[in-house]
């Protein structure tokens, strides 16, 4: 196993050298106005993504009185975690995180599960019409998921379930729902992104293998998937931070408020009338945090999982 | 490419033995968990039938009161229900603007047995469409502690009660009374006093109006009192229903009144939220504001006492002051209840003084719908409030629950909307209102 991935070119000495050279160069520039400006540029363009971010952190430190008679962009009269406090203990908040596992972890294992599949026979089985189901898989993805919406809701509620898979007795307010939806929607993208992978692996690996007596199941699970585990990583990263942030079908096919997941149930902050935009605030930060974890633990899968797949193999 | 075609199966002939066995243990071990999970969901399936396991001693209820303070008294009620009866009450909340927009699809879907909504036309919309349970015989037990405009707005078109009032809230004109004493304002009771009022406080330096209408609901509010004062509650009524044309003159009069009004309303209406108007208010930097009697939410807890409120004042001297905005919030049965009795139960227990008491003890910006409520713990605001709702002649329930949802939402929106940025094609805009108001009216 380990012989088999040592030769993959993955990162080809090449490129290596390429880049210690250029970093090396880089560092023996001099300082010129045009790096001057170019860091100004980069600095503010920074900070412009970064306002919000902090102004709903500031925000969430100050009371809603000092803000409101003082505008959010004054100096505070006093900070303090009380609305964290506050948000985590009377909107139960901890709930609803839970929610957002019990929909997002099955769909993430199971969008990676079937689309490695379709990917692998796409990739590596002389299927008749391969091409043509990738094309079908990668079209889906340009379908806009807003107008199925009314179809797919009358659809949900048409279809019972029993009382103990969900208490709505139908599709529709079910976790099942909710997850079969993800999955729907987001296996395209992962089918794409796996299949020209997989296509990348070089085919004398695979047929190495079929050689030594590995079947369609052996070559499949013990050598391409292994392979393809960086692509299943940065998938995986993906679509865990995708899922998470949906709003829209949680909103639309969920009627229990105690089912909903994290991002719908930050709504439940505001009142009919009144609503404290600083305890929002304090929300909203906490709901953005496994994002924000996610991204910065994870950040070479992630890019590595935006660029994937870019390139045809 | 591969020149071993034999790919395509999964089992190459030349070497059946070699892997034939873990693949089979594989198989062996999927077919065992499918097998598994099949005889688990059989047995699930037999104990429970297929059918939700009916409770007699349990009542779901659907709350939209999402944010901690009411739902932290709506929670104490339902506790304080849960003493008194067999029953065991199972809250679902949803975030109000989200139940609000989705009460079709809740309706139609697995409705709770109870649920909140609003009274009038709102609320004989979902009656007539056989959405709802009749509870006139609820009404037999608590009628008599509601007044006669109670009854008339719990009432579904076909006679029969519908819905239990619980707290309702006047929309009226609130002002800071310790910034009108420093400048020696009164409030005004007819039309020309309040724009010399107007005048005087533009003069002063105030704006004299705030007005926030990002949301597009506050400015119905404008609306619904300028055409009551000027046509009489019966054309706002009918107008609303959708009976009256909306090219009429008299629903013209009603802009022209009001782009008088729009250089004393502070600017740039549509891109401000009411709680960002009312905190004009609340800093003086604006004379009144025309709002339900929930702005008192944006005051600081130490400055709620200065506030209060005059009448929205007279236009035409044929309809006086007499009609007043107070939308009322209360409850319903759904159509697919499973215990009708427990939500009935429910229902007489939520229409008690006692549960409201319990329930306003946290909420000092509302009124009990039960008239034998005790008002002795009302702040001078409240008091003032049941006054002048029980001297009213007659009680419109906001633009958004006197009309159909739908029309109220996608064209008396935007259309608003387009008005306050500019009143000047008031005949255009009546026009494009009219025409979409026969296409939804005439949709049933």
């Amino acid at each position: 196993m380990t012989a088999v991935t040592s030769t993959s070119p993955a990162t080809p000495p090449s490129t290596t050298g390429a880049s210690g050279v250029s970093s090396a160069q880089r560092r023996k520039r001099r300082i010129t106005p045009a790096r001057i400006a170019l860091h100004i540029v980069l600095m503010t363009a920074a900070l412009g993504w970064l306002a919000p971010v902090l102004l709903a952190v500031y925000a969430s430190l100050r009371p809603y009185a000092d803000t409101a008679a003082h505008g959010y962009l004054s100096w505070p009269e006093r900070l303090t975690f009380d609305y964290y406090i506050q948000v985590w203990q009377d909107a139960e908040l901890p709930r609803y995180f839970f929610n957002t596992l019990i929909v997002t972890v099955p769909a993430v294992i199971i969008i990676l599960f079937l689309a490695s599949f379709v990917a692998y026979a796409i990739a590596r089985v002389r299927l008749p019409g391969a091409r043509v189901l990738l094309v079908l898989f990668t079209a889906g993805n340009l379908l806009p998921p807003q107008v199925l919406i009314t179809p797919l809701y009358v659809l949900y509620n048409k279809l019972p379930l029993p009382w103990w898979i969900s208490d709505s007795m139908s599709l529709y307010d079910s976790y099942l729902g909710l997850i079969a939806i993800h999955v729907a929607f987001q296996l395209g993208f992962c089918v794409f992104v796996l299949a020209n992978y997989m296509r990348q692996i070089p085919t004398e690996i695979t047929e190495a293998a079929l050689v030594d007596g590995a079947g369609l199941w052996k070559r499949y699970l013990t050598v391409t998937l292994p392979l393809a585990r960086p692509a299943l990583a940065a998938l995986a990263t993906l679509e865990f931070t995708w899922i998470y942030n949906d709003f829209l079908w949680a909103l639309v096919l969920m009627s229990s408020g105690d089912k909903l997941p994290i991002t719908s149930a930050l709504n439940n902050l505001r009142g009919q009338f009144f609503t404290d935009y600083n305890l929002l605030a304090a929300g909203a930060v906490l709901v953005a945090l496994p994002t924000i974890i996610v991204f910065n633990l994870l950040q070479k899968q992630f890019i590595a999982g935006l660029t994937l797949g870019a390139n045809k193999g | 490419m591969s020149p071993f075609p034999s790919s395509r199966f999964p089992h190459p002939h030349p070497h059946p033995t070699q892997f034939g066995v873990p693949v089979l243990s594989r198989r062996g071990l999927l077919r065992g968990a499918a097998v598994g999970t099949g005889a688990l969901g059989l047995s699930g399936l037999l104990s429970a039938c297929g059918e939700r396991p009916a409770d007699e001693n349990t009542v779901t209820f659907g709350s939209n009161q999402s944010d901690p303070v009411p739902r932290e008294a709506l929670a104490q009620v339902v506790a304080t229900f849960e003493e008194e009866s067999d029953l065991t009450v199972e809250v679902n909340t949803v975030d109000h603007n989200t139940f609000q927009e989705n009460i079709n699809r809740y309706l139609q879907g697995t409705p709770d047995d109870v649920f909140t909504w609003f009274a009038g036309y709102r609320m004989q919309f979902f009656a007539a469409q056989g959405l709802l349970t009749p509870i006139s015989d609820v009404w037999e037990d608590i009628g008599d502690q509601y007044s006669d405009a109670m009854r008339d707005q719990s009432t579904g078109e076909d006679g029969e009660q519908y819905f239990v009032p619980f707290y309702y809230y006047p929309w009226a004109m609130f002002y800071r009374p310790s910034v009108w004493a420093e400048r020696g304002y009164t409030p005004p009771t007819t039309f020309d006093e309040y724009i010399a009022l107007c005048d005087r406080m533009r003069a002063d330096g105030l704006v004299p109006i705030a007005f926030g209408n990002e949301d597009g609901w506050p400015a119905m509010g404008t609306f619904d009192y300028l055409n009551m004062r000027i046509n009489g509650y019966e054309f706002h009524a009918a107008l609303m229903r959708g009976e009256e044309s909306w090219e009429d003159p008299a629903v013209r009069e009603v802009f022209a009144t009001w782009a008088e009004l729009l250089p004393y309303c502070q600017e740039g209406a549509n891109g401000r939220i009411w709680q960002d108007a009312a905190q004009a208010l609340v800093n003086g930097e604006a004379g009144m504001y025309l709002l339900g009697m929930f702005v008192g939410q944006q005051f600081p807890d130490d400055q709620r006492d200065d506030l209060d409120f005059f009448p929205f004042p007279e236009i035409n001297p044929e309809h006086g002051q007499g009609a007043v905005e107070a939308p009322i919030d209360g409850f319903l049965i759904s159509a697919e209840a499973r215990n009708v009795d427990g939500a009935k139960e429910l229902l007489r227990f939520l229409a008690s003084a006692e549960a409201q008491e319990l329930y306003l003890a946290s909420d000092p910006n509302n009124i009990a719908a039960n008239s034998t409520a005790d008002t002795s713990n009302y702040s001078a605001m409240q008091n003032k409030a049941v006054e002048l709702v029980s001297n009213a002649t007659h009680i419109s329930q906001f633009m958004d629950r006197d009309t159909r949802p739908d029309f109220a939402s996608t064209v008396m929106i935007p259309s608003l909307q387009q008005f306050i940025n500019d009143p000047s094609d008031i005949d255009g805009l009546l026009r494009q209102i009219e025409e979409q108001k026969q296409s939804i009216f005439d949709d049933e």
